[in-house]
């Protein structure tokens, strides 16, 4: 079992890989371009070769190329110390036309065109552009080196990059006390209060293991999740991060920064990072609040997060509809053709066939006629504002639920177990009860860890019509931003969870049913 | 009545010229005298019977009648119609009492006016046919090539190995994407969210037909028929195919409807047609849900759009359950 399991986990991952592949050619080589630039107010504003520049800027930045001017070039070298600062200062201006160079440049410039033509990048030079003896706007020459990522270079640096597990290695430049320490007693709350933490230097995150007053109370920083960086939607913030950090008010409370100062502040010390050279380039505040790099940190604040929101929804939706949908179906299959059975099928029609945009608009106007809260509102939160959400994502799944439960029931009525057991002399209900649910429940069963797992995805139109700051809309927002990093980040979090349900459905239908068994025995 | 009725002599024939022999004929013995029994006589036959079902046909010919019929006949221009009022202030956003009124007593205000003035009850007309042309082009394409995919992935075990995997990985990629980027690529006309909405749409028609082959390919009667060398094309067209037309109806009756919401919920997300279908109309009048007075120009598309659902649907479904030859007795 644990053997067949693994396998159907392994190819899983293996369709995940190709369906993100699939997404990052959809994304990077079908779109347009240029569609970016369509609500850009700077790029309109750019002229000459300051436009061509730029448009490499924003592409390199959105991830659709590798961009690389020619002073990158020579700053390399320099760092790498192929050449001295003095040969940097002499080679690093180039003239106006390719024909303009003289000497060490038209050396250099060779070279970096050589380079990178080997690498398969593409060289562009673009003359200057002049009014006179002067520059026109955006009009110095430029030289550079582009090209389209490779698909499957793009596809080994994401796949190989998702699981990132912080060492003591991380910081490339000289650091003191390079290591791991351990103490009873963290700073971040005075140094007194009784609070194991693992902190690193030299490691990207300083704080790798702490507590604190926030469930699960103990956390970590030591794996950390990188599904793609954002540029539009949440820019350069990693997806996983946008959908897991909390939103909402400022939440302070009484923190120590390592510095020693005490103050009211919503900032989590825990979350520190390390930004080279942000201490000494960083303002007043930094200046006076941290002793050391690790200064970039996350607010702490008091909403839950996006997919906080979203489960909650959802998963309470999820438990409400198997509890009505299940006692419900199981009348409508026993009072086949009598009233209730009737009813229930009308109201299953009404969900199947009316769009579903309609129902839930339908469902906000007599919710909000009856007095119930119809926007979310995070600055005053109450329970009454989850109701209508959850109702409206309940119903059509109890009207599916029930719909199946109905139909396997009355398939089973027929059954050869079934007219066993009446001559045999139970009672319906026993029959209803102990043989025909049992049966008719196992398909259902397949289906609670997907709808469990999908309450985390949340839900597109129930989200925007009752203004959740819920997932569900994430998607559709990253693709009118042309967010790419988001999109595919989005969709490696679906398929691995459609792929996990559906093999969890498939262990709990075999624990449920023991006559199904995924592995072939050997007779 | 001794009387003889025919007198045999007077023909002057011999018992050789007046009789014949006639051998018995194996063939015709092995005819069954049942009465004549025709599927599609007998479906209709059951469908009529519930009167239910011609009310909601009629109901039904009436949508037709309305949504394309009834543009044609007022000759309604989609660049010209709906911009008649613009320039009138005083005729947007009326409701339908006070549309009546001040633009006179037409069947075309009956509905009031939207915020650009135009006629709700034209444009939700002209809307749900687009919508209905959308779905029931869309279905077309998917259900058959579902079906004859799902019939072939059903048969052949090679291709099912191939086709589970393709399907894994395709039902993966989200709809939503793959319809926006094609959008993009291509434009929002009616024709890209046709393709949008076919190119990979077949697919879970495919996989239900699959499963659905698979039951019926192993059973007694097709184990018998292949034993005595019937080809498998034969046996797909002539012993599964029957089986299957209840369950091929029930597809297309839910297929249907799904598109017209489908198509609602693009255009709410901002991915829909550049057309004013009934998704369109919905999604631009939104906010006159709950502005008292311009009710109209929100729910009269909601309501025209499930109206149209719902009828398809229950037609579809009905019909289903007569085709079922289990009902036929």
């Amino acid at each position: 079992m644990t053997k067949y399991l693994l396998g159907r986990l392994l190819k899983g991952l293996l369709s995940i890989i190709v369906v993100v592949a699939i997404v990052m050619v959809m994304v990077y080589s079908l779109l347009d371009r240029t569609l970016i630039f369509a609500s850009d107010g700077t790029y309109s504003k750019q002229t000459s070769n300051a436009k061509e520049v730029y448009k490499m800027q924003k592409w390199e930045e959105y991830g659709y190329i590798d961009y690389i001017p020619y002073t990158d070039y020579l700053k390399t070298l320099l760092s790498e110390g192929n050449i001295d600062q003095a040969t940097y200062d002499s080679v690093a201006k180039f003239g106006d036309k390719a024909s303009d160079d003289t000497g060490a440049v038209k050396e250099y410039v060779q070279k970096f065109t050589e380079h990178y033509e080997s690498l398969g990048y593409k060289v562009e030079r673009l003359a200057a552009v002049k009014q006179g003896n002067r520059y026109r706007d955006g009009g110095q020459p430029r030289l550079f080196a582009y090209r389209d990522i490779p698909i499957l270079t793009r596809l080994w640096d994401y796949v190989s990059g998702i699981i990132k597990i912080d060492n003591i290695h991380y910081v490339k430049e000289d650091i003191e006390n390079r290591g791991l320490s351990f103490t009873l007693h963290d700073p971040a709350y005075g140094g007194e209060k009784f609070s194991p933490a693992i902190m690193g230097t030299g490691t990207e995150y300083k704080y790798l293991l702490y507590f604190d007053s926030n469930f699960p109370f103990i956390h970590q920083n030591l794996i950390t999740v990188r599904m793609g960086t954002s540029y539009s939607v949440n820019r350069g913030i990693d997806v996983f991060d946008t959908m897991t950090n909390s939103q909402g008010e400022f939440k302070k409370s009484l923190i120590t920064y390592p510095s020693g100062v005490k103050a009211e502040s919503a900032d989590n010390i825990h979350t520190a990072r390390y930004v080279s050279g942000s201490l000494a380039n960083g303002d007043l505040v930094t200046k006076t609040n941290f002793v050391d790099d690790y200064t970039r940190i996350t607010v702490q604040k008091s909403g839950m997060s996006k997919i906080g929101y979203s489960f909650v929804i959802g998963i309470i939706s999820v438990i409400l509809s198997y509890l009505l949908a299940i006692p419900l179906g199981m009348l409508m299959a026993k009072q086949k053709d009598k009233l209730i059975d009737k009813l229930g099928t009308i109201y299953i029609v009404f969900i199947i066939a009316v769009p579903s945009l309609a129902y839930i608009f339908l469902f906000k106007a007599i919710g909000g006629s009856a007095g119930l809260p119809t926007t979310f509102d995070m600055q005053n939160p109450t329970w009454l504002m989850y109701i209508l959400p959850i109702i409206s994502l309940a119903l059509p799944s109890i009207a599916s639920l029930m719909k199946w439960l109905r139909r396997y029931m009355i398939d089973q009525q027929n059954a050869d177990y079934v007219k066993f057991a009446r001559s045999g002399g139970l009672t319906e209900g026993e029959i209803f009860k102990n043989h025909i649910l049992k049966n008719a429940i196992i398909p259902i069963v397949h289906g609670i860890p997907g709808s469990v797992l999908s309450a985390l995805v949340g839900a597109i139109i129930t989200e925007r019509v009752y203004v959740v700051p819920g997932a569900g809309n994430l998607l559709t927002t990253a693709i009118n931003q042309y967010d790419n990093g988001v999109i595919v980040g989005l969709t490696l979090f679906y398929s691995l969870l459609s792929v996990v349900s559906i093999i969890l459905g498939d262990i709990l239908m075999s624990l449920v049913d023991p006559r199904i068994s995924f592995t072939t025995k050997r007779r | 009545m001794d009387e003889k009725l025919i007198d045999l002599g007077e023909f002057g024939l011999t018992d050789d010229e007046l009789f014949a022999r006639v051998d018995n004929d194996s063939l015709e013995s092995e005819r069954i005298t049942a009465p004549r029994y025709s599927y599609w006589h007998s479906v209709f036959r059951v469908f009529f019977k519930n009167k239910l079902n011609i009310v909601i046909l009629s109901l039904l010919a009436v949508i037709i009648l309305f949504s394309y019929v009834y543009p044609l006949i007022i000759g309604y221009n989609a660049e010209v119609d709906p911009y008649i009022n613009v320039m009138n202030p005083a005729a947007k956003n009326l409701s339908p009492m006070l549309a009546l009124q001040k633009l006179g007593f037409e069947l075309k205000w009956i509905l009031g006016t939207s915020n650009s003035g135009a006629s709700t009850f034209d444009s939700v007309w002209y809307g749900s046919g687009i919508s209905i042309s959308l779905a029931l082009i869309c279905a077309a394409i998917n259900v058959t090539v579902g079906i004859l995919v799902g019939a072939l992935w059903g048969f052949s075990r090679k291709i099912d190995m191939i086709m589970t995997e393709v399907y894994n990985i395709i039902a993966n990629v989200p709809y939503i994407l793959l319809i926006s980027v094609l959008v993009l690529v291509f434009s929002p006309s009616f024709w890209t969210m046709v393709f949008a909405l076919t190119v990979t749409g077949w697919l879970a028609i495919a996989y239900f037909i699959r499963t659905q082959v698979i039951i019926i390919r192993d059973r007694e009667y097709n184990l018998a028929s292949r034993c005595l060398g019937t080809p498998i094309w034969r046996i797909a067209i002539k012993n599964i195919l029957p089986f299957m037309t209840s369950i091929i109806v029930t597809l297309i009756a839910t297929e249907i409807p799904s598109y017209i919401s489908y198509e609602v919920f693009l255009s709410y997300i901002g991915m829909g047609l550049k057309d004013m279908s009934l998704g369109k109309l919905i999604e631009t009048s939104q906010n006159a849900m709950i502005t008292p007075g311009w009710e109209f120009q929100f729910w009269s598309p909601v309501a025209i759009a499930s109206i149209i659902a719902v009828v398809l649907y229950v037609v579809g479904q009905n019909l289903g359950d007569a085709s079922d030859p289990r009902t036929h007795m």
